[in-house]
C-alpha cells in the first residue's frame, strides 16, 4: 500500500505550493502516472482522501492522467486567486 | 481559476536522497543492485549461493529489507561479509533515506558490490528509486508465468529476470516458454537467467552476469 506515501508525498507539495503563491489557494492538482509506475490508481484516490482532510489543504482535488512508461510526476495546479 | 505547470516528481525527496546515494556509489565504485521480488522467490537464497562462491577477499556488501525480523540477515552473515538487516516496521518497500541510514557507518571505499534485497513484494518497491546500478526481479517457477504481464512494472524496469526455483519445474504446472515471452511483452528484450539455487544450476550465468555488469558499468560510473 504504497499509494498511502505516494498521496502523502502529493500533499506536502501541494502544501509548499501552497505557501509559495499565497494568497491563492491551490484546488485542483494533476499528476501523471505511467502504466508502469506500479500504483494503483484507485488506491491512490483512496489514500488521497483518507488524508486529506487533516492536511489543511479540503477541498482539493486530485486529477490523475496516465502516462505510457513508469512516469510518476506533477503536471500542473489549479489555483483559485482571491 | 488559473493553471500553472509544476513539472517535478512525485517522489521528489527520495530522488534526491537516491541521486546522493548513486553519486556516492559512482564515488566510490561501488555496483550496487536491487532486488526484488515476491516473498519467497527466493532472494535471500540466491545472495546465499552468491555469497558462498565468493572467496573472502570479495568487497561485497548486502542490505536486506524486510518488515519485521532479523532472520535474513542472520541467514546472510554466515558468509563472512558485511550485512545489516533494514527493518521497515510495517513499509512494504525499501526508500532511500533507509538505505541511506543502512549504509551509515560503512566504509564505501571498501566496497566494490552492494546488494540490497528489497521487501518482498512485486509492486511498492517498483516506485522507490534507492540509488542502484540495476534493479533485477525475480520470479519463482511457483508463482505462475503470467506475473510479467499482471505486474508489469518491476519487470519493466529491471535489467534481469531470475527464474528461480527451476528444479521444482517437473512439479509445477509452470510453462517457461510462455514465462519468457510474458517478460518480453512486458519489456522487450530483457534478460534472463534461469536458477535453482537448491541444485546450484545457473548459478555460474548469474555470477557472470554480475561481473559483466560490473565491468561495464564501473568505469561509466568512475567518470560521472
Amino acid at each position: 500500500m504504497h499509494e498511502v506515501g505516494i498521496a502523502a508525498s502529493i500533499l506536502d507539495a501541494v502544501r509548499i505550493e501552497t505557501a509559495r503563491h499565497a494568497p491563492a489557494r491551490v484546488v485542483k492538482v494533476g499528476v501523471r502516472i505511467g502504466q508502469m509506475a506500479g500504483i494503483d490508481r484507485d488506491s491512490l484516490a483512496f489514500s488521497f482522501e483518507v488524508l486529506l482532510p487533516d492536511s489543511g489543504l479540503a477541498p482539493l482535488e486530485l486529477a490523475v492522467e496516465t502516462g505510457t512508461a513508469d512516469e510518476l510526476e506533477f503536471c500542473y495546479l489549479e489555483l483559485e486567486i482571491p | 481559476m488559473t493553471r500553472v505547470p509544476m513539472e517535478r516528481k512525485v517522489l521528489n525527496e527520495n530522488e534526491l536522497v537516491a541521486a546522493e546515494l548513486r553519486a556516492d556509489f559512482a564515488r566510490h565504485g561501488v555496483f550496487a543492485v536491487n532486488l526484488i521480488g515476491s516473498p519467497g522467490s527466493g532472494k535471500t537464497a540466491l545472495l546465499e549461493r552468491t555469497l558462498a562462491r565468493f572467496d573472502a577477499g570479495r568487497r561485497v556488501a548486502v542490505l536486506t529489507g524486510d518488515i519485521q525480523t532479523d532472520a535474513d540477515a542472520v541467514r546472510l552473515a554466515r558468509y563472512g561479509f558485511p550485512v545489516r538487516q533494514i527493518s521497515t516496521a510495517g513499509a512494504c518497500h525499501l526508500d532511500a533515506r533507509m538505505v541511506r541510514r543502512g549504509l551509515e557507518g560503512w566504509d564505501l571505499a571498501a566496497l566494490d558490490l552492494l546488494f540490497i534485497e528489497n521487501v518482498g513484494n512485486l509492486v511498492c518497491p517498483t516506485s522507490y528509486d534507492l540509488g542502484e546500478a540495476k534493479k533485477i526481479v525475480l520470479l519463482s517457477v511457483t508463482e505462475g508465468e503470467e506475473k510479467p504481464l499482471k505486474y508489469p512494472g518491476i519487470f519493466f524496469k529491471s535489467e534481469l529476470m531470475v527464474l528461480s526455483k527451476v528444479d521444482l519445474l517437473p512439479y509445477v504446472p509452470f510453462r517457461v516458454d510462455d514465462a519468457r515471452a510474458n517478460a518480453n511483452v512486458t519489456h522487450p528484450g530483457i534478460e534472463i537467467i534461469e536458477v535453482s539455487c537448491t541444485t546450484g544450476s545457473g548459478i555460474d550465468s548469474w555470477l557472470e552476469w554480475v561481473d559483466r555488469q560490473m565491468s561495464a558499468v564501473l568505469p561509466i560510473l568512475s567518470v560521472l
